[in-house]
């Protein structure tokens, strides 16, 4: 019989102020959901019962999502940088893996938003040639970043041809 | 020593060049698809008026002549402004009335040259040539750089020294040639049903925009009664009108299209050409191109023809008023001439026959999403009809219907997914209403991706995808079988996928 394959997960997680990170965001994003929900409750509605227990479990599981996501995403975001390869993998739901060759590799950068800036994160984009969008890699200690964007800049210079 | 070779390079290709001389007769003759709308328009809203009809004529004429003028002017001015040069190295392109611009194409660069004609500068011996490269713009697009317009003995020269004179080599006869029996396959797009109403309503617009107001009129209103009055004479009718309408003008615009149409290999490149009134000729660098990409629409399909596109890097978009994807490189055509013509691009035969099938499984989630999707509709006409009470019985019909026809869509589409690995070239195809088979070269795989979503993983499936500069960036081989998928990319591109696989079991 044939022996079954599977894909490995890349060796890196993210950087563990990441966690701290992403729930900042999902709170950006869950509280002024779930304050809109209370308030439409309160303002434009007979406040029955039954929508009342539908609120508070629409609210706990906006909280739930602020607590819970960041830390799923900490365990499936994952990242690994060989001589021959970038390898990703992201996502839950649906999982995806991404692998480009360091001969492909046309440019990198570091990119980091504002509230990553608190946490001293930052991103590192990796783009190919492909009209298929750049590899990604979230939440990487700024120096950890810096330097590997470095590193696979030179490599990629050191590349013959124009990577198409 | 000369300080510049390219300055003091001799000889009529060294030379600053303007557009010919003649681009402001054809700006002129162009500016009358506006002067005349606009002297009708003026000439009506006067007589509205009750203004004397020699009064009328004097200022329809005059306001005709202010348009072709401007025309005129700003056409001189752009061309007294716009100058090209071809040295060793580049071929620059000075231009812009107010904002100047300086545009350099390196001329290893250049991949492909595109010579263009429609009637208009036909008929004065110009042509438009759009020089493509493989790099991006800083807007997103491919660079391109476009001379409008050169004398056509001069740009046809300018092709040939732009692309090392390869183009000009003899050849070993085309690969295809447009034979007149082809032209059957014009009809069996979408367009055929639609196009008599598009034509229609572009009629109505034109009419609206003269200043006729066709929707008060006395002659609508009374056709309109007519309509209303006997439908089961009049829908069959109209229907029959519009589908004659419609075979009418696919068969032209195919004959416009593809009228001339010849595709020949010289050394190193394709070369197309196109066109019955406005002529294109297209030349593709082959080591642009990463393969070939044939497709069969449903109606295309079931009247047994295909087309082939060219899967190249660096090609440019295609614009509004084209009708044809730039890499396009046959029309619809019978599917085994298609075949053969992808086989002889690709160097390899192209036999659909030695493509693997998918497991059965991808069978089941497109049944069962074509299922849902009918249950949605018949969800959505339930909330409906308890709401607002008004959706009539027939209605019931459509998620009755969709039920066979998702169905059958949905085995149309199993059948359809393939994959497959030769020498040089991944091969994949899927599609229910648009099938289509993609040859990608292995070499010009420039990164690999593999996702499986919550039900893929439930089912055993993976969506494995090529990403490459050409074509769409991204080609898939939807739902294979997780082991058989790995093994392919594997397969595909030696050793990158090596090191972050494991076998158990």
């Amino acid at each position: 019989m044939t022996p079954s394959l599977r894909l490995r997960p890349p060796r890196h997680r993210a950087d563990p102020r990441a966690v701290a990170w992403w729930t900042v965001q999902a709170l950006l994003a869950a509280v002024p959901v779930a304050a809109a929900a209370i308030a439409a409750y309160w303002l434009f509605t007979e406040r029955p019962a039954w929508l009342g227990a539908l609120l508070i479990v629409f609210v706990l599981l906006c909280a739930a999502s602020v607590v819970v996501v960041p830390r799923v995403y900490y365990r499936t975001e994952r990242w690994e940088v060989t001589e021959d390869a970038v390898y990703t993998r992201t996502g839950l739901l649906t999982r995806t893996w991404r692998i480009a060759p360091m001969s492909r590799v046309q440019t990198v950068d570091t990119v980091r938003g504002p509230v990553q800036r608190l946490f001293g994160l930052s991103d590192v984009t990796v783009t190919t040639a492909s009209a298929a969008g750049p590899l990604k890699i979230e939440g990487l200690d700024e120096d950890l970043a810096a330097e590997l964007a470095e590193r696979l800049t030179a490599i990629t210079q050191n590349t013959p041809g124009d990577a198409t | 020593m000369m300080p510049d070779v390219e300055e003091t390079a001799t000889g009529e290709e060294s030379g600053w060049r303007a557009p010919h001389p003649r681009v402001v007769v054809a700006a002129a003759v162009f500016s009358l698809a506006v002067a005349v709308p606009a002297a009708i328009a003026l000439a009506r809203f006067l007589a509205g008026r009750g203004a004397a009809p020699d009064v009328i004529v004097a200022v329809a004429v005059a306001a005709a002549l202010l348009v072709v003028g401007a025309a005129t002017v700003y056409e001189t001015a752009r061309r007294r402004t716009t100058r090209y040069r071809l040295t060793d190295r580049r071929l620059e392109l000075h231009s812009g009335i107010w904002t100047k611009e300086y545009r350099a194409v390196p001329r290893e660069r250049v991949r492909s040259v595109d010579v263009t004609a429609d009637p208009v500068r036909r008929a004065l011996g110009l042509a438009v040539v759009k020089v493509g490269t493989g790099e991006k713009h800083a807007s997103g697009g491919p660079a391109e750089l476009t001379l409008d317009a050169l004398a056509v003995t001069e740009a046809e020269a300018l092709r040939g020294v732009l692309l090392g004179g390869r183009a000009e080599r003899p050849d070993d006869g085309p690969l295809a040639e447009l034979r007149w029996s082809w032209i059957r396959y014009a009809p069996l797009t979408v367009w055929t049903f639609v196009g008599g109403g598009l034509a229609l309503g572009g009629l109505y617009k034109l009419l609206d925009t003269l200043g006729f107001e066709p929707g008060k009129s006395e002659t609508v209103a009374r056709a309109w009664e007519w309509l209303t009055a006997t439908p089961w004479v009049t829908v069959p009718l109209l229907l029959a009108a519009n589908a004659l309408l419609g075979l009418v003008g696919a068969t032209a615009l195919y004959a416009e299209s593809w009228g001339r149409y010849r595709l020949e290999r010289r050394p190193g490149v394709l070369r197309l050409r196109r066109g019955l009134l406005t002529t294109r000729s297209l030349t593709l660098e082959e080591r642009r191109l990463r393969g070939v990409a044939v497709t069969e629409p449903l109606l295309l399909r079931l009247g047994g023809g295909a087309r082939v596109t060219a899967v190249a890097t660096g090609l440019r978009k295609a614009e509004e008023n084209e009708t044809e994807e730039v890499a396009a490189l046959t029309p619809p055509l019978p599917a085994r001439e298609a075949r053969r013509i992808a086989s002889e691009v690709l160097g390899e035969e192209l036999d659909p026959a030695g493509l693997r099938g998918h497991p059965r499984a991808a069978r089941g989630r497109r049944v069962r999403r074509a299922l849902a999707g009918a249950a949605a509709l018949a969800a959505a006409l339930g909330m409906l009809d308890a709401w607002t009470e008004w959706v009539p019985a027939w209605a019931w019909a459509l998620p009755v219907l969709a039920v066979p026809a998702g169905w059958a869509l949905a085995a149309e589409g199993y059948r359809s997914l393939g994959h497959g690995l030769t020498r040089r070239y991944l091969v994949t195809r899927s599609g229910a209403v648009r099938r289509r088979t993609v040859a990608l070269d292995r070499s010009g795989i420039i990164g690999l991706t593999v996702s499986e979503s919550l039900f893929q993983r439930r089912a055993g499936l993976v969506t494995v995808s090529a990403t490459t500069a050409a074509g769409e960036g991204r080609y898939d081989v939807l739902d294979v079988g997780r082991d058989e998928g790995l093994r392919l990319a594997r397969h595909a591109v030696p050793g990158l996928l090596e090191p972050f696989v494991e076998e158990s079991g």
